[in-house]
């Protein structure tokens, strides 16, 4: 594969958003509503790109921290009418608390153990919704009074701008002196103590950011909607897609979530045709990148000039 | 009375979760793989089954034998497809081996779950009952194939206990759970017992979906439950002993049939798993774990 | 001419449940002073290594860095109070150059610092260079030899100028010539007002390098001195060596000129890119007892796993003439060559006899009860205790165990790691008469891997001494005596 260096890295992301930002005069309101839906998910998909690469937490629910935010932010809106931005800074909140509760038994379970508490908070919330239909709507899901657009434009833009916010700044997280702290915690929590970090402030702090912008995503996911749902916001096959967009644009390359993510939408829906079995499609395909690319697509690319 | 219909349902169903979840234990404890199609396995089982017996006509007999035969097939395919392609592969590092077989068999599930809903159908489907008639047990009408179901399960682990306790070949299985290393040394290939364990894993998976289906009926979308269910009971019994399992799969069936007649069918599942995240926090080697 | 006391270590004890570790420990560490631990496996020396760093908590006892007791700190603060360490095995960070890599050391714990102060990237240089890795730099870790690695590793731990660096089995997995150029760099701390505690195997290699030797065993200290004065000790000889070194006349069994049954050829072991051995050339004829002498860590147990076809090599090993290459470890197992590990594998919650019922799976029933009969003449405890489960057995009855179940095979050739580590003299006793016995009464080709001379001597037809992955002395054990006597240590 070619080498790909960082400053091409820089260059082909501009030329790539410059690109994005004018496709809205020439597609269509469906398409560039895949697209809208598909850059909420890239958000989705780096937040536990760094959880993964960074704190080195392999999280199988990202919904539960989705869906928090998610629904807080919904809930606020359309019960106490709170306007949408306070809406969506309390759904990051919540999703931090969710994101601390889910640190804990972190620190003290090993891998596959801590796994299942995570599948098992997405199964919980989602009873809970159910529990609690009065407020949240239930099976059926809620509608929020406020939308950010009703143009398919305006919230192409919308996702966009935000996509780009979140990956400029988990992007550079990632390559700063936290980055590297959180990079050594996650690979050998031993050695990076003895180095002098402590790796249990630093596991929080990643559950954290993790959690704020997958909180945040949800808020603004629910606001572009003008509805929440299970199946929208907490569900395993989401759950799936999201660890699927990581892994296949790249484990630990934060940009790769995106490029995964995109794949993934646009392969959903340009698959729909061909009736039930997009998923299947799409499952087989991912399955055969972690077979045989398991450092999936950035991640090949990039790694390429580190080995000799 | 209720108390009574409790008990007797609460048995079927455990000892039906029991065999699902021995099976999925003997895997992790011998091959150390966590299987996240395991569901997939019971459910095309079941749809199998189904197909053979009803919309092919073959009836109920050849169509659970059938059934039992697909579990087989996928189990294999399972593992020559996707897990050990992802243990033997050098682009993987070791640390990170686990996590790819959770989400190749994750994804794998999937797949299996769309190919049962576009090739058969993805509404629930049951298979009829392989003993007809009810029985009259102190009052409580319990439907004969409901105790048939209890005795083939009970059978089904009795075979399976002998077979790992009393034959040698059985007893190599034991070992290449306790130390796969000195196994090697003793000229046994790991390759072959891998084999062993996941043709017992393929017939308990099948015979434990196609029972399901012919007591509750099983649709494709039960896929991710029944998993969840199996990696429940197994970590609560204490991943990779087969007692526990046992153990788990009873308190996990009666506190699912408790819920769901005490107080509302939706809600079964919700007792296990707050269970489940407590014994995680105080006792996360499960009931009668080791490892 | 060393300095003030670094560090002060009194009454460490270290207890794992009912295993004590560590028992006692005392010592002193000074500036300018290089101090070596060393002891075999499970003598304790890398838990007080642990225990010092904050990565085991003791059960008793004081560590005093400079007057303040740290015992029950945390490792990272312990690490930010001045104490570095280079572990065994490090994993560097693979996507990171070295340069950044040894940034990583100089970072503050920060969660809020996104921006690398200036001063770091200069510092980081400056370390690089005093580690000699100014060239490499820019590299990634992965393009890197082994050796540079732990070069970097090394820089990482002085980076922020600890009062007292620790080093792990430094000299693990280096070649000889390697060795020495990074003896040389640990010297260098020495005037640096540094205290340097090291823990190895390499005893030879320790002790040009250090000031003072505290020797361990079994979690309790030994002997301390000069490291001349500890080499000379005769507790210290006696749990390394096992004894007086002695051999009996030659036996002559096996005529030299006769192909050998096992052929090792210029073989070489790498783990990742640790050197385990280096170009070890072995051979064992039809018949004979070939013993293979050497301290834990020199590498006898990669050779046998090389020979079990356990770990991939470079070289040829043959057997009966035709080579091994490719053929799976259970194929070998089967062919002839049966190793008794120095773990020994066994399946503790089996019982005695299942254990040897395995060992036996590949012979017809009747074979098998012959074979069993016999050996339970060979070990009669092990006949008593047949129900029991291995778990439940004494060190002894286990190491017995382990050897009657590996000859439930009918092997050929019977390799031994090992199997005196930890026990007691008067089983070390029986277990010698069954070797005798076993000697006596079949035609077996025994290969012996031994740190205890005293017990791989005696039977032997020859030895071969393996130190630090390379083979450095062959011969007679009568020439053994001879030379080796007292140079061994």
């Amino acid at each position: 594969m070619k080498r790909l260096s960082r400053a091409h890295l820089l260059w082909i992301a501009v030329a790539v958003v410059a690109a994005a930002a004018v496709l809205p005069f020439w597609l269509s309101a469906y398409l560039l509503g895949v697209l809208t839906a598909a850059y909420y998910f890239g958000v989705f998909a780096m937040a536990w790109d760094l959880l993964f690469g960074f704190a080195g937490e392999v999280n199988f629910g990202p919904t539960f921290l989705i869906g928090v935010g998610a629904y807080a932010a919904g809930i606020l809106n359309s019960v106490l009418h709170w306007p949408m931005v306070l809406c969506i800074v309390a759904g990051a909140v919540a999703a931090v608390i969710g994101g601390l509760l889910m640190a804990l038994p972190a620190l003290r379970l090993r891998g596959p153990y801590f796994g299942v508490i995570t599948l098992v908070a997405v199964l919980l919330l989602q009873y809970a919704i159910v529990i609690f239909a009065g407020i949240t709507g239930g099976e059926i899901g809620m509608t929020v009074p406020d939308v950010l657009s009703i143009d398919a434009n305006v919230n192409y833009w919308y996702a966009l701008a935000f996509l780009v916010v979140c990956a400029v700044i988990l992007y550079t997280l990632s390559r700063s002196a936290l980055g590297l702290i959180l990079q050594a915690t996650g690979q050998d929590a031993i050695e990076a103590q003895a180095l002098g970090f402590n790796v249990t402030k630093h596991k929080i702090a990643a559950f954290c950011v993790s959690a704020l912008f997958s909180g945040v995503a949800g808020a603004m996911l629910v606001f572009y909607m003008g509805t929440a749902s299970v199946d929208t916001v907490i569900s395993i096959a989401i759950d799936v897609q999201v660890i699927i967009a990581a892994v296949l644009g790249g484990r630990r390359t934060i940009l790769g979530s995106i490029l995964g993510a995109v794949f993934l939408i646009l392969a959903n829906e340009l698959l729909r045709p061909i009736g039930q079995l997009n998923t299947f499609v799409v499952a087989a395909i991912a399955l055969a990148v972690i077979l045989f690319f398991p450092d999936g697509l950035l991640g090949h690319a990039l790694r390429a000039g580190e080995r000799e | 009375m209720l108390a009574l219909q409790i008990l007797i349902d609460g048995f079927a169903i455990s000892s039906l979760y029991a065999l699902a979840a021995v099976g999925f234990t003997l895997i992790f404890g011998v091959s150390g793989v966590l299987n996240v199609a395991h569901g997939g396995i019971m459910v095309v089982a079941a749809l199998v089954g189904w197909f053979v017996a009803g919309q092919l006509g073959f009836g109920t007999y050849i169509g659970t034998v059938a059934g039992i035969f697909a579990g087989l097939l996928m189990a294999y395919a399972t593992y020559f497809i996707v897990v050990r392609p992802i243990e033997r592969s050098r682009a993987i590092p070791r640390e990170e081996t686990e996590i790819f077989i959770l989400t190749g068999t994750l994804l794998w599930g999937i797949m299996i779950e769309q190919l049962m809903a576009y090739t058969f159908t993805d509404n629930p489907v049951t298979l009829r009952p392989l003993i007809g008639g009810v029985v009259n047990i102190f009052g409580v009408r319990t439907p004969r194939n409901e105790i048939l179901i209890a005795a083939v399960s009970w059978a089904v682990i009795g075979l399976l206990w002998l077979l790992i306790n009393r034959t040698q070949r059985g007893k190599a299985l034991l070992a290449a759970a306790i130390n796969p290393r000195g196994l090697t040394l003793l000229g046994f290939e790991l390759s072959r017992i891998y084999l062993l364990v996941w043709t017992i894993y393929g017939l308990l998976a099948g015979i434990a979906g196609v029972l399901l289906a012919s007591f509750l009926g099983v649709a494709s979308s039960n896929t991710g439950p029944l998993t969840a269910s199996a990696f429940a009971i197994v970590v609560l019994g204490g991943l990779g002993s087969v007692e526990g399992s046992l153990v788990a799969a009873y308190v996990v069936g009666y506190l699912e049939t408790l819920t769901a007649y005490l107080v509302a069918p939706t809600l079964r599942p919700i007792p296990p798993l707050l269970l489940l995240i407590l014994v995680l926090y105080f006792r996360p080697q499960g009931i009668l774990g080791r490892r | 001419m060393s300095g003030p006391t670094r560090l002060e270590i009194r009454g460490l004890t270290k207890r794992f449940g009912g295993l004590v570790a560590v028992n006692d420990i005392a010592f002193d560490l000074r500036a300018n002073e290089i101090m070596g631990l060393i002891g075999p496996n499970g003598s304790g020396k890398s838990t007080v290594m642990k225990l010092i760093m904050g990565i085991e908590r003791p059960t008793t006892g004081t560590i005093k860095l400079d007057g303040i007791d740290i015992a029950r700190w945390p490792s990272h603060r312990i690490a930010r109070a001045g104490v570095g360490i280079v572990f065994q095995h490090s994993r560097p960070l693979h996507r990171q150059t070295v340069l950044e890599n040894i940034k990583l050391a100089l970072l503050p714990d920060s969660l809020l610092r996104l921006a690398v102060d200036p001063g770091v990237d200069e510092r980081a240089r400056a370390i690089a260079e005093r580690v000699e890795l100014g060239d490499v730099m820019d590299r990634h870790p992965s393009t890197l030899p082994f050796a540079y690695l732990r070069r970097m590793e090394m820089a990482k731990a002085i980076a922020r100028d600890p009062g007292v660096v620790l080093l792990d089995e430094p000299f693990a997995g280096l070649t000889a010539a390697e060795v020495a150029a990074f003896s040389k760099l640990i010297r260098s701390f020495r005037v640096e007002n540094r205290a340097v505690l090291l823990v190895d195997h390499n005893v030879k290699g320790v002790a040009a390098l250090v000031d003072r030797v505290l020797a361990m065993y079994l979690g309790e200290r030994v002997a301390e001195g000069t490291a001349e004065e500890v080499m000379r000790d005769e507790t210290v000889r006696r749990v390394y060596i096992g004894g007086k070194i002695e051999a009996t006349t030659q036996r002559g069994r096996v005529a030299a000129g006769t192909a050998p049954l096992l052929d090792v050829a210029d073989v070489s072991v790498l783990y990742g890119k640790a050197q385990a051995l280096d170009r070890v050339n072995v051979q064992v004829r039809e018949g004979e007892f070939v013993s293979i002498v050497g301290l834990n860590g020199a590498g006898k147990t990669t050779l046998f796993n090389a020979i079990s076809g356990l770990v991939p090599y470079g070289g040829t090993i043959s057997f009966g003439g035709r080579s091994l290459a490719g053929t799976s470890a259970a194929t070998i197992a089967r062919g002839g060559i049966v190793q008794c590990p120095e773990t020994r594998e066994l399946f503790g919650d089996m019982s005695v006899r299942e254990n040897l019922d395995l060992g036996g799976q590949h012979l017809a029933k009747d074979a098998r009860a012959a074979q069993l009969a016999w050996l339970f003449e060979l070990f009669p405890i092990l006949n008593e205790r047949q129900s029991q489960a291995a778990r439940t057995l004494s060190g002894g009855e286990q190491q017995m165990l382990a050897i009657a179940r590996a000859l439930m095979m009918r092997p050929k050739l019977l390799v031994l790691d090992e199997p005196t580590l930890g026990l007691a003299p008067v089983i070390l006793e029986q277990l010698s008469k069954a070797m005798e016995q076993l000697r006596r009464t079949t035609p077996i080709t025994v290969l012996l891997g031994e740190q205890n001379v005293t017990f791989a001597l005696p039977h032997a037809d020859r030895v071969y001494v393996l130190e630090h992955t390379r083979i450095v002395w062959e011969g007679d054990p009568l020439r053994f005596a001879k030379e080796m006597g007292t140079g061994y240590l």
